[in-house]
This record gives structure tokens, C-alpha cells and sequence, in this order.
């Protein structure tokens, strides 16, 4: 055939190079609306789930089980199941209905009759509803902090920066995991140098990312996976009790935490039992909810390339997102992860949680170029600041982060480094020179920095671990002459005593108040209603070096 | 005391920091970067107690969450357990890890130290586990 021209301009283009597929629902790929998922239906005896979705309690398996005996609030569940699914889509998106009558509903019905209202919603009224459903008042953001060599100077400098620029959560894994102590360490005191609250973690396997926690290195945790087939959940090596238990204990010790799931996984991992994804994404949000968490981190999150291939694929991922808020449920709503050579097309997933705001818009944001983000590369990166900025300038939406200053970055990076260096100094911990120092503070990426001794970093790291806490960070900070940020680290651990922030999206504002769905909730009921922006925000949002005033003009 | 609401309760720290008090009996102002350079003040006082964790409950409940509400009034009963017994059980409740029986002798060490709730959830796990064959052998 000869060619048109044209189509082979098109072929070259960047959406191109993603891949897609076709549904398939025997194998679980499909978003929505399989024709293997069950019908909604609830019998109760006694205040015991005899039949849920179909199936008789005989034959539950754990994770139904666990779903009929804790994450359905059953006093309502009859009257709520006799709604009609798209009378309760209707009352979502209508701005005279009250986020708290439509949990009455959301939180005593069955998954597959969540998954049946969703399947009535188009991809603006998902919207619509997430805008009302959001559990905290303000929409907030979260960065990734990692690197390729795991240096933990370029962390400080990097997490110092997130801070400034307005990140509520900092999250940081490994390239090296022996290196975990390093970089959980260069988060908290990078992270606390300014004069914020930032909340950080360490996203390892399930015990060690926990024992972070106990030592007081980090000071919440999101890596607590679920699934929605008992099969995959066992693969995960975890069943619904002890992933409940585990819960408990990071409550035990006074720390936020919140479960991750999203749609792809059960069929990345292999077993789906041809249930569409929406569907089994609906059993890992009541089970979170049955576990007591406060929230969930999903939204696919790194199994986007699954839903991200098949039709209707960003809608079931802001349906999953907007599924967790109708169970109360925090939502820290992906948009971490690459899946696709197009710009067009991730900003257009990014538009979906940041037009109507969730609790945190990305989970997370990758505060490094994407070669250096050890998730495997987020959605959108350091490159992308200044178009995330003037997006929220074109639209007057808040993505949760604001413009800083040149001289601003380069002064708290310093500072974060600096800081690190002399902690590292008190433990007698592989030196910190003050060429690493000018390097992480000017740099772009780990490429920028002198090469550390691995070996002896790891062995060091092990011993820090061993022998200390954050609690003697504290110390170290102050006796090094960092009292600021020795108060800050000190009061992060405070926040533990409390258990404040254990309840539902809290964070920390930047006059460090607590701000959660308790104290600050959103009470979205229509224009003029809900968060607004306020002057003095906005003042700081479109604030840029290269606008014009009238004066060039 | 009546219990607490989260209209007028919470946060506890702002609005009710008279009740907070670390399990070794220390008051939440007491823990400052004095007191601990002094050594007045150690890692054991940054920690939550039965008490404050039973307050955060009733904030919960007032707030509609009963799941959460129960999660925390299992959290309040882990308290007084080491950081290395709640990682070993943690670690018993994983797929394959326990027989029933070693199960069940977990949910009376539970309950011999006041953990009713935590040794209910750990019976009704060893029940699933082998109706589901997740015990130990059942791989």
C-alpha cells in the first residue's frame, strides 16, 4: 500500500509508543463492568453477613470474611442496599446532597454494589464527586525522594527543597535496601530543616519499613499492600489479619500509616479470578476500611501500565480514587509512576485528581529527574515544576505546592545537607565532605555527586540503626548547632504521644498546625463552597520570575 | 469523664493536653530539648498510651469511624507489648507461618496480658486460616 504521509507523521508520535490492549475479561483485563463480576447483595442474621455479592458465608473466602465481619457498617446496610445504585450516583454529583449523608450510604454497602454506582458516573461527574468526597478540607501533594546511588546528601538537599516547596509528605525508598537506615535518616533531617511540618517515610518490605517506624526515622508509613483475590493476597505473603494486626501495632506506637492497592495488580500478579479491576480495587478498599485505617494510597499506582492499556482506563482510576473517599478513607491518589511517552496524555491523567483535588494529588511527585526516582519513575518530575506551576496559574487550582525562589532552593539545600553532614559527624558515621556539600546543593542529580564508599556507608548504616533513634538525631542536631531543626525533629516525635495525626488525612500546615478530616474537613456543597484559595495562596501561586508586569509591557 | 467528641475535643494536643500523658507519666510540655539534653527525657517518653490511644477511639466514634475506633482500642491493648514480641506476631500471622495450635497459644499470651481484643482477632484468624489452608504445611 502506499502510504499517506500523514499517517506516518503519526506513527512517530509519542502516544505510539505506548502499549494497549484489548479487554479480556476471562483474564481479569478489563476496568469495569465485567460481565464475571457479581451482583450486589447483602442477608443479614443477627447482626452476621450471611450472603454478601452473591456468595453464601460458607463459602466466603478470607478476604470476603474479613469484609462482611468488619468493613461494612451493617446497621444501615439494608436500607442502603435497597437504593438504587444510580440514584446514589445522582446524589454524588448533587451539590445539595452532604458528603455526610452520602457515607450513611457509601460505608454500608457491599464492593460489588460501589463498583455498580460507579459504572453510572462519566469521568467530569467522577470528578464532580471527588471534589466532594475528598475527606480533608485542602488537597495536598507528596514528593518522592530517591536516587540511583543512594546518596544520602543529595536526599537531605532534596527533601529540604520538597519541604520548601510545599510537599506535605515526603516518601523515600532504595536502591540498595541495606541503605534504608541512610535515607530514611537524610528524609528527617533534610526534610525538617525548614520551617515546616513535613511528614516522611521509608517504603521497604512490610517488618523492616515498620522497625523505621519503632526507631523513629520516619514518621508514617504507606507501603502496607493489600489485593482483592485471597490468591494474590497470599502471594503478597499476607492474609487480612495480619495486615489488620500490623495496623494496629503502627497505632500502637503512635504513627499514621495507610494501606496501598489499586487496579492492575491482581492481574500483574496473576490471579484475578475474572473479576474486572474496579471490582476487586473495591475489596481492597473495605478491607482497609474493616483494618481501621485512616486512608489508602492508590489510584493503580505502579500498575498503571495494566488499567492504562485497556478502554476506559483513566476513568477507572479516578473511580478507584473516588470509590476510597466514599468510605471516608484518606487518598494519596497515585499519579506516581511513568506509563506513557505522551505529555499530553499524562497530564490528562494528572487532571483527574488535580482539577478536583485529592488529598494528596500525586503519591508522589518526583522531586528528582526521573532517572533518579527509584519507584521506577513517576508521572511527572523536577522538569515538570514549572509546568505544574503555571497549570495551576492557567486554572486557578491548587496542585499543592508553590513557586520558590532560585536563591531560596539553593540556601535550604545547603542548610539540608549541612545539617546532614554534622549528624553523620556526631554518630561517626563515613564522612560528609564539604565537597559533597557544594555538589548536592548545586546539583541536578546523582550524576553531580562524588561517588561515596558503598561499602563502608552499609556497614555504617547497619550499626546506626542498631544503636540509635530518632530521638538521638534530636540530639545530635542540637549539639551540632542545629537547635531548629533538632526542636522540629523532637516535635515530630512528639506528634507520636498524641496520636492526632493518626485520624483521617492529617497533615501539617505551614504555621504547624494539625490539619485533618476531624478538625478541617471538606464541606463541599457547591460554588462558593469547600476550599477556596485564599488571597494571600494565590498571591504565591502565580508569582514567577518571567511574568511580564505592566511596566516590560 | 464523659467521653470525648471530636466537635469539642480534638485535636487532644490543642484542646485537651491536660489528659495527655506518655506511658511513663510525663506531660506532653514536660518533653523538651532541655529535658532531654538534660536527661530527663528518653525515647521511651515519645511514646502513646493505653489512654491517649482510648481518647483517639472516642474521637473516632464520635466522628462516625467505628472501624477505625476498634483499630485504635487494638493499638491502646499493644501498648505495653516490645517492639520484638508484636513483630514475632506479626510475622506468626503471615501465610504459612503457624500451626493453629501455635496460633491459639498466641491468643492466650494475648489475653494473659489484657489483649482481649487482639486475642479474639488471632482466634478468628486461626479459624480462617484453616478453613483457607493458610497454616503452616497447608502450602
Amino acid at each position: 500500500m502506499k502510504r499517506s504521509k500523514r499517517f506516518e507523521v503519526l506513527e512517530k508520535r509519542p502516544i505510539n509508543l505506548d502499549g494497549f490492549s484489548e479487554e479480556w475479561a476471562e483474564v481479569g483485563l478489563i476496568a469495569m463492568e465485567s460481565e464475571y463480576d457479581p451482583e450486589p447483595s447483602i442477608e443479614i442474621q443477627s447482626g452476621v453477613v450471611m450472603e454478601m455479592d452473591g456468595k453464601r458465608r460458607e463459602a466466603f473466602d478470607s478476604i470476603d470474611l474479613f469484609i462482611a465481619d468488619y468493613g461494612i457498617n451493617l446497621d444501615n446496610a439494608e436500607a442502603a442496599m435497597k437504593t438504587d445504585t444510580l440514584q446514589i450516583a445522582r446524589m454524588l454529583v448533587d451539590v445539595n446532597v452532604s458528603r455526610d449523608e452520602i457515607l450513611k450510604i457509601t460505608t454500608a454497602i457491599t464492593p460489588a454494589k460501589i463498583t455498580k454506582v460507579m459504572s453510572h458516573l462519566n469521568v467530569v461527574e467522577i470528578m464532580m464527586a471527588q471534589m466532594k468526597m475528598r475527606a480533608r478540607r485542602r488537597p495536598s501533594n507528596q514528593a518522592h525522594i530517591t536516587n540511583l546511588e543512594d546518596n544520602p546528601v543529595l536526599m537531605a538537599a532534596d527533601a529540604a527543597e520538597a519541604a520548601l516547596r510545599g510537599f506535605s509528605e515526603i516518601e523515600t525508598t532504595t536502591a540498595v535496601s541495606r541503605y534504608a537506615p541512610f535515607n530514611a535518616l537524610a528524609l528527617l533531617v533534610g526534610g525538617l530543616c525548614g520551617k515546616r511540618r513535613i511528614l516522611s517515610q521509608c517504603s521497604l518490605e512490610e517488618a523492616l519499613e515498620l522497625k523505621m517506624g519503632m526507631k523513629g526515622l520516619t514518621s508514617y508509613a504507606e507501603t502496607v499492600s493489600v489485593y482483592g483475590t485471597e490468591a494474590v493476597m497470599t502471594d503478597g505473603d499476607d492474609t487480612p489479619w495480619s495486615k489488620g494486626f500490623l495496623a494496629s501495632i503502627y497505632a500502637s506506637r503512635g504513627m499514621k500509616m495507610r494501606f496501598t492497592s489499586g487496579t492492575g495488580a491482581e492481574v500483574l500478579m496473576g490471579n484475578t479470578e475474572k473479576k474486572s479491576m474496579l471490582y476487586l480495587e473495591a475489596r481492597c478498599l473495605f478491607l482497609t476500611k474493616g483494618c481501621g485505617v485512616q486512608g489508602t494510597q492508590n489510584g493503580s499506582v505502579s500498575c498503571i501500565g495494566i488499567p492504562g492499556a485497556v478502554p476506559g482506563g483513566f476513568r477507572v482510576i479516578a473511580a478507584e480514587n473516588l470509590m476510597a473517599s466514599m468510605l471516608n478513607l484518606e487518598v494519596a491518589s497515585g499519579n506516581d509512576q511513568t506509563f506513557t511517552h505522551s505529555d499530553m496524555r499524562r497530564m490528562s491523567k494528572v487532571f483527574m485528581q488535580l482539577l478536583p483535588g485529592t488529598d494528596f494529588i500525586s503519591s508522589g511527585y518526583s522531586a528528582m529527574p526521573n532517572y533518579d526516582d527509584m519507584f521506577a519513575g513517576s508521572n511527572t518530575d523536577c522538569d515538570d515544576y514549572d509546568d505544574w506551576y503555571i497549570l495551576q496559574r492557567d486554572m486557578r487550582v491548587d496542585g499543592g505546592i508553590l513557586p520558590i525562589r532560585e536563591e531560596d532552593a539553593i540556601g535550604i539545600r545547603n542548610k539540608g545537607a549541612k545539617a546532614l553532614q554534622a549528624v553523620f559527624q556526631y554518630f561517626d558515621l563515613p564522612e560528609i565532605t564539604e565537597a559533597e556539600v557544594e555538589e548536592a546543593t548545586y546539583a541536578y542529580s546523582s550524576y553531580d555527586m562524588p561517588k561515596r564508599n558503598m561499602v563502608e556507608d552499609l556497614k555504617a548504616a547497619e550499626r546506626f540503626l542498631a544503636g540509635n533513634t530518632g530521638f538521638d538525631v534530636a540530639k545530635a542536631l542540637w549539639e551540632k548547632g542545629f537547635q531548629d531543626v533538632s526542636e522540629n525533629v523532637l516535635d515530630m516525635l512528639k506528634q507520636r504521644i498524641t496520636g492526632d495525626y493518626l485520624h483521617t488525612a492529617a497533615i501539617f500546615d505551614e504555621e504547624f498546625k494539625l490539619e485533618s478530616a476531624l478538625n478541617d474537613p471538606n464541606l463541599y456543597e457547591g460554588p462558593g463552597t469547600g476550599y477556596q484559595i485564599s488571597e494571600e495562596r494565590w498571591s504565591k501561586m502565580i508569582q514567577k520570575e518571567n511574568i511580564l508586569g505592566p511596566s516590560a509591557l | 469523664m464523659d467521653r470525648l467528641h471530636v466537635k469539642k475535643d480534638y485535636p487532644l494536643a490543642d484542646k485537651r493536653p491536660e489528659l495527655i500523658l506518655t506511658p511513663t507519666g510525663k506531660k506532653i510540655d514536660q518533653i523538651t530539648m532541655e529535658q532531654v539534653l538534660e536527661g530527663n527525657v528518653t525515647i521511651d517518653d515519645c511514646r502513646i498510651s493505653d489512654r491517649t490511644l482510648e481518647y483517639q477511639a472516642q474521637i473516632s466514634e464520635s466522628a462516625g469511624n467505628r472501624q477505625m475506633a476498634a483499630n485504635l482500642r487494638r493499638a491502646a491493648e499493644l501498648t505495653t507489648f516490645s517492639d520484638e514480641r508484636v513483630l514475632e506476631i506479626y510475622g506468626a500471622l503471615r501465610p504459612f507461618r503457624s500451626t493453629k495450635e501455635e496460633l491459639l497459644k498466641i491468643a492466650e499470651e494475648l489475653e494473659a496480658k489484657g489483649a482481649v481484643l487482639n486475642a479474639a482477632f488471632v482466634r478468628q484468624a486461626s479459624e480462617v486460616y484453616q478453613k483457607r489452608k493458610k497454616l503452616k504445611g497447608d502450602k
